[in-house]
């Protein structure tokens, strides 16, 4: 049996996979932590695991931390450039940075046989190589969203690299290599069919999506048994905050007194009453409730668009920033869904494509499609297959 | 269909008012209207433009100028401030020094 971490960043949709992974390797017998810098409410962690929050190390941090995720909200009135600076040099780098001296001691201390950092979780791979223990990176969302910068935009590759090596060296690593992911074994949470990857590095693994993480969140089930059909699941995530308002209340425009049902994953409080024909709480239990659902509007969080596909519906994708133009480009090449852009979102176009999308079968007929590539893809039993395979495998460790 | 229509010289005057109609051809006229599009505006934080967005805006640039303007070419010898920093005057200027 081995022992192993989990490195998370403060954003749920990341830590969410690794919570269905880590509960199948509890199931399995071994011994799973996760380390992340923000507090995690204890009924998320899978029974048998431990969820480490070095408070005392992430002390001096603290305003820095609060400043580093109140920026996220920034994205929505940002530009694509921009977007990129928060990402790299305001979120992922310093991120490493508030990370690293937490996370040292408690792999001190706990000596786990593998390292499982998350793709923006630096600090997990690098700590890795520092103490000599192998690595496994996770990707959330479909990797390439770049694309192949190192020729379309040189001088964009070339910060990037700077940006790595410099966060590198701050640690003492000298290398030519960037060591910030695993160059052994990286699980990617789609399918290569979905990503669009024809061509990829044997060390990525596409599994599919996976599941089986606790959720506890309670729900009005008979409110929705009794509810005008169809329904309609609409999720904005939990990162994005400041533009719910704008956002549901556009919703609302759409459909207050159409024929159908919106179950919305949000916090009521936003507006004083909601319209009839809307259900709405802050927290849903999304996996069971999505085989009842007709169809999910959604801005591209990779784990709304993997629990959609994996139930065949079809999606309303209304990207708003982030990587969600890329997870909206591939649901449109795969015909599973209708994109709408945010930023030019009208009322009348957002009712006439949900209702194309209840009403044309070639969408669900695509989504279906899809839901056979993450299938084969071999989901949590294919991930523990992987990182069993890994833990047990003599591995060339990486000396600094 | 855009052709090559011209092989006269435009003036800066006239290549932003063709780059302005090139942008609303793209992003659509309702949501022109909400903006202020002047030789200031920020190419990628005002006009709000995606990446299917500016790709759409370059096929029209090279369709009306053809291959003397090498505009994705240009762009994407561009690093990240300069991204940010970048100006529809500045793409004027640029199609106008390439004539």
């Amino acid at each position: 049996m081995s022992k192993f971490l989990f490195v998370v960043p403060p954003f749920f949709g990341h830590i969410s996979p690794t919570l269905s992974v880590g509960a199948s390797l509890i199931e399995r017998g071994h011994e799973v932590k996760w380390l992340g810098i923000i507090p995690l409410a204890a009924d998320h962690i899978p029974p048998g695991g431990e969820y480490i929050f070095p408070e005392q190390d992430l002390a001096p941090y603290g305003e820095k931390l609060q400043q580093l995720l109140r920026r996220q909200d920034d994205g929505p009135n940002c530009s694509a450039p921009e977007i990129m600076k928060i990402a790299f040099e305001e979120t992922y780098v310093p991120m490493a940075r508030i990370m690293m001296k937490g996370l040292t001691k408690a792999v001190d201390t706990w000596q786990p046989d593998v390292i499982i950092n998350d793709c923006v979780t630096f600090a997990g791979a690098l700590c890795a190589h520092l103490k000599g223990i192998p690595c496994v990176t996770t990707t959330p969302v479909p990797p390439d969203v770049m694309g192949n910068t190192a020729e379309s935009a040189p001088k964009i590759f070339a910060w990037h690299e700077k940006l790595f090596r410099g966060l590198q060296e701050e640690f003492g690593l000298y290398s030519d290599q960037l060591l910030i992911h695993s160059r052994e074994m990286n699980i990617v949470f789609t399918s290569k069919e979905f990503a669009g990857v024809t061509d990829h590095l044997p060390h990525m693994k596409f599994v599919g999506p996976v599941k089986g993480r606790p959720n506890q969140a309670a729900f009005d089930w008979e409110r929705l048994e009794k509810a005008v059909h169809p329904v309609v699941f609409v999720s904005l995530g939990t990162l994005l905050v400041d533009i719910r308002k704008d956002f549901f209340g556009k919703l609302i425009d759409a459909f207050a007194d159409a024929p159908l049902t919106i179950v919305a994953a949000t916090d009521p409080a936003i507006f004083e009453s909601w319209p009839d024909n809307f259900i709405v709480s802050s927290f849903v239990p999304q996996a069971a409730l999505m085989p009842k659902m007709d169809a999910v509007i959604c801005h591209g969080g990779f784990n709304t668009v993997n629990d959609t596909f994996m139930n065949g519906l079809p999606m309303l994708i209304i990207p708003i920033t982030y990587d969600h133009f890329h997870t909206a480009k591939l649901i449109e090449n795969a015909g599973c869904g209708i994109k709408i852009r945010y930023k030019r979102l009208r009322i009348a176009e957002m009712r006439k494509a949900v209702f194309e999308l209840l009403e044309n079968n070639v969408y669900r007929e695509a989504s279906v499609r899809i839901r056979a590539t993450f299938i084969a893809a071999g989901g949590n039993d294919r991930a523990v297959e992987l990182l069993e395979e890994f833990s047990c495998k003599p591995t060339a460790v990486n000396q600094n | 269909m855009d052709t090559i229509v011209t092989a006269v010289k435009l003036n800066s005057n006239e290549i932003f008012n063709l780059l302005k109609q090139f942008i609303t051809e793209v992003i659509g006229e309702e949501f022109i209207e909400e903006m202020d599009i002047s030789m200031e505006s920020s190419f990628n934080k005002d006009l709000e433009m995606d990446s299917i967005e500016i790709v759409a805006f370059s096929e029209k640039i090279k369709a009306h100028f053809g291959e003397r303007i090498n505009f994705t070419g240009w762009l994407s010898n561009m690093d990240i401030d300069q991204l940010i920093e970048l100006k529809l005057g500045m793409i004027v200027k640029f199609i106008e020094s390439c004539q």
